[in-house]
């Protein structure tokens, strides 16, 4: 009886992965399509060949969105797990207050926080580059970050905490040893989200970028009355098959880095 | 904790690298996607040995409110006659002295005498001209009228689109009805209003991002369009008839213009001037497959466009509607929400 | 004793703030003070070219007082809480499994990297499914069970599919945090003391990881109640969400400040919420 429930989470499993990478394998096989329509006309190297000679400006977004993404996650994920180890176990007065307005930055509408960000950085004359799209990016995924490791520390109890300064444990030792151990599934989760949000933003992106600070949604939402260059499909593939090779071949670290 | 400042070090330290690398004069231009083709960027900086940073919007709305809203540097800017006019009005862009554009004696006079913003091109030179359209699918749909009132067939409901695009579709209705594009009158509005419900019946849906898209997967039979678009899409262009009504519509013009507070205006001029270098602007044409406003151009271009300055000839420029705006916004509104 | 147990409150309190700081410089200074600016801008008069003057005006509320919002607002609610059902309802067995699964951050990983894709891309690729000449209708017109294609696409339940799509792994991630710490032994000591299957798992399992979930319905419901570029790719002629009408009034209307009080309207519906699902949460503490 216990292995046919387990099989029925499995089931759901297998059906999510499909529902996931359907679209992804349709956009592998067009890669692979001498035309640029989404209609098949034959097999062709055509799109990887463009990608590798002859697409300095895709890679150079791309390099921005990497960039980016990489920096405003690790940031968002820092600021937001201490954040929330802040709320759940310490009381202070602007507790309540924190909780309620971390949570509007995921209400509102993205064109809103873009226009709003961009007139604030004209007034305090920020010039707009990558470092004002990392500034705005880190600051969507904050909420994210917070509110998973909050949920994840939600069932412990604080007992633990009050336990390792029984046995003497300072309050870094506590952090670090305790705290951010039992915490480490949310922070990783916090961190591969931020990673997804902030690869695929393109509307305060657009208000926060600055000239020559291109990422690689703004270039792809350039192209969407014209067509999207099947380029576009190319690089994608080699992102998704670069991403699992990697965490393929590091695998065997991982207990050490998680 | 140490490991994070470092990790924040080096982030700064990648975000000041790529802060200040080359040392060339660099042109900051504001376009369109693809409305220039990379080559001709290319030359120019051969030629003139500087850098172009090209950054692209895909509607004047959305160029207008980042700039609106303080986005700065960038030095050329490509906006529609409507939002060139405002930009003028609003004193965000620096006049253009015309002897350091020699080639502007290339532009077509009769294209000159009907913009209405910038009589003299003190601010603004013209880049491109043209209009929506639309393009049937002739495999599928073999008896239909070159009208507007297309979008009244029955028979093709569920198969068409219009623009989702407020000044288009009531430019296309107001001008059906005997109309201006740019009227400002209520009545005709709401003539204009009824027309539209009456297609939004038949059609699909109002896009403006994929129809070119469907329209090549055959999702759409009817499109209203931009020809470029369309075009650009279809590997078989041998089914598609694309036209405008005789009835005319709204059109546009392009404008090249130099935002205030550009670092580069000698640059940018020089710039200006070189895409009406007629074989420059030739090669731009036969890319975009566009009718040429450059009349010496129209001698080099080795394409034919997609429709030519005639087919304008009943059509009419969108001007600024300046508070009358809200007017056609709400009646917009009401159109996207009532059934 | 009175003295140390003093010390160690207060010692609580400097950690506290000393966490949180970080986090509550960053977002005042980089959200609310950037918000404070755009909701002061529904109370002004709009500029008929953007932006707005600074006189003191109603008008943006006024405004709204419309039922065409009403409206809006009803089928962008209607949406949004579909997507989330079916989201929950795909995300908390998936989230089990990983939990369970040997290969947890791997599985993590192969849930996530799909979504490194730009959603522009995937959703063209769902039109390549979905659509009339999509991949579904060909095989079922050339297998003969229909006789013509299905509209599947340019509907509400193809915008409610694409939501889900997009949102699920949102779902998926914090469940799966919070599961990975379930002790999985209570279920089976439950099962031995004759509860039912689906007994020990509504008993046992959601009471505990209910932050989860509720983390997971926020993460799906606040994001598809403000989305519009979903809707406006994949809805047809009558698909209307608040997010849309927003955009359409700060770009074509250029009416900031009602773009603004529509914001305010938003953030307002999304508050309550907020506060009516977390206040239930308490309440269920108590009982239990």
């Amino acid at each position: 009886m216990r292995k046919k429930s387990f099989s029925f989470s499995l089931f759901v499993f297998v059906l999510t992965m499909i529902f996931f990478y359907t679209p992804i394998i349709i956009l592998f096989v067009f890669s692979f399509n001498s035309s640029k329509t989404m209609n098949w006309q034959g097999f062709s190297l055509v799109w990887y060949k463009k990608l590798f000679t002859d697409s300095a400006d895709i890679w150079r977004s791309f390099g921005n969105s990497i960039i980016v993404a990489l920096s405003s996650s690790a940031v968002a994920t820092f600021i937001g797990t201490l954040g929330a180890i802040g709320i759940r176990w310490y009381k202070f007065r602007s507790k309540r207050f924190i909780e309620i307005i971390s949570y509007l930055p995921l209400v509102l509408p993205d064109i809103i926080i873009g226009v709003s960000l961009l007139i604030m950085f004209s007034l305090v004359k920020i010039k707009l580059s990558l470092f004002t799209i990392f500034l705005a990016h880190a600051t969507f995924n904050i909420p994210y970050v917070l509110f998973i490791v909050l949920s994840r520390l939600d069932e412990f109890d604080s007992t633990i905490l009050e336990a390792a300064k029984d046995l003497g444990a300072s309050e870094i030792q506590t952090l670090l040893k305790v705290i951010i151990p039992i915490s480490v599934p949310g922070i990783i989760a916090g961190f591969l989200m931020s990673m997804t949000l902030s690869l695929d933003d393109f509307v305060i992106t657009f208000f926060v970028s600055g000239p020559g600070s291109s990422t690689l949604p703004l270039h792809i939402y350039s192209m969407i009355r014209f067509g999207v260059s099947p380029v576009i499909n190319a690089i994608s593939a080699v992102m998704i098959i670069g991403t699992i090779l990697l965490a393929v071949l590091t695998r065997r670290f991982y207990k050490y880095m998680f | 904790m140490k490991k994070y400042v470092y990790f924040l070090l080096v982030v700064v330290f990648i975000f000041i690298l790529t802060g200040c690398s080359g040392s060339k004069q660099k042109l900051y231009i504001f376009n369109w996607s693809y409305y220039i083709p990379d080559e001709v960027i290319e030359n120019f900086e051969k030629d003139f040995n500087v850098d172009v940073v090209y950054d692209v919007f895909s509607s004047n709305e959305e160029m207008f409110a980042k700039l609106k809203s303080g986005g700065t540097g960038y030095d050329i800017v490509f906006p529609s006659g409507d939002y060139a006019s405002i930009m003028i009005n609003l004193g965000m862009v620096e006049p253009i002295d015309l002897n350091n554009i020699p080639n502007y004696k290339y532009l077509d006079k009769s294209v000159l005498q009907k913009i209405t913003f910038d009589t003299q091109s003190n601010y603004s030179i013209p880049y491109m001209m043209g209009g929506t359209g639309i393009a049937v699918n002739t495999k599928y749909v073999k008896n239909y009228e070159k009208d507007w009132n297309i979008f009244l067939d029955e028979n093709l409901k569920n198969k068409m689109t219009l623009l989702d695009d407020m000044r288009e579709v009531f430019g296309i209705a107001l001008k059906q009805l005997g109309y201006s594009v740019n009227t400002k009158n209520t009545d005709e509005l709401n003539e204009a209003k009824d027309l539209i419900m009456k297609w939004k019946k038949n059609i699909l849906k109002f896009d403006a991002e994929s129809f070119a898209k469907g329209f090549a997967a055959e999702e759409f039979y009817v499109v209203h369009g931009y020809a470029e678009n369309i075009f650009l899409e279809l590997e078989d262009k041998s089914n598609v008839d694309f036209f405008m009504p005789e009835i005319g519509g709204p059109m546009y013009v392009d404008t090249m213009m130099i935002l205030k507070g550009s670092k580069n205006k000698e640059l940018a001029e020089k710039f200006i001037n070189y895409i009406h270098d007629p074989k420059v602007y030739a090669q731009i044409v036969d890319y975009l497959g566009l009718p040429s406003i450059n009349t010496e151009a129209r001698n080099l271009r080795t394409t034919v466009p997609y429709y030519t300055i005639d087919d304008l000839k009943n059509s009419e420029f969108k001007e600024d509607l300046g508070d009358f705006l809200s007017v056609y916004n709400k009646l917009w509104q009401e159109i996207r929400v009532e059934n | 004793m009175t003295v140390s147990l003093w010390r160690s409150s207060r010692m609580k309190v400097n950690y506290g703030t000393k966490y949180s700081l970080p986090m509550l410089i960053w977002l005042t200074l980089l959200f609310i003070v950037p918000s404070a600016i755009i909701i002061m801008f529904s109370f002004m008069e709009k500029n008929q070219y953007g932006g707005v003057n600074p006189v003191f005006s109603l008008q943006a509320f006024k405004d709204l007082m419309n039922s065409a919002y009403f409206k809006i607002l009803l089928n962008t609610i209607y949406i949004a809480v579909m997507s989330t059902i079916f989201t929950l309802l795909l995300a908390l067995p998936s989230a089990y499994y990983m939990a369970r699964s040997k290969y947890k951050s791997f599985l993590m990983l192969l849930i996530i990297i799909p979504f490194w894709t730009n959603f522009l891309i995937r959703v063209y690729a769902w039109i390549a499914v979905l659509g009339n000449n999509g991949f579904i209708n060909q095989f079922l017109l050339k297998t003969g069970l229909i006789k013509d294609y299905i509209g599947m696409l340019y509907n509400n339940n193809a915008v409610i599919l694409v939501m889900v799509y997009t949102y699920l792994p949102y779902a998926i991630l914090p469940l799966y945090a919070i599961i990975e710490k379930f002790d999985f032994s209570l279920l089976e000591a439950a099962r031995d003391l004759g509860a039912s299957k689906s007994q020990s798992v509504f008993r046992i399992l959601i009471p505990n990881i209910k932050s989860g979930i509720i983390t997971s319905l926020l993460f799906t419901f606040i994001p598809a109640f403000g989305n519009y570029a979903i809707p406006q790719i994949i809805g047809d002629k009558n698909t209307n969400m608040l997010g849309t009408v927003i955009a359409r009034e700060l770009t074509t209307g250029r009416n900031w400040p009602l773009a603004s009080a529509i914001s305010m309207l938003l953030t307002l519906v999304t508050v309550i919420g907020v506060l009516v699902f977390t206040s239930k949460q308490k309440n269920i503490k108590k009982v239990i």
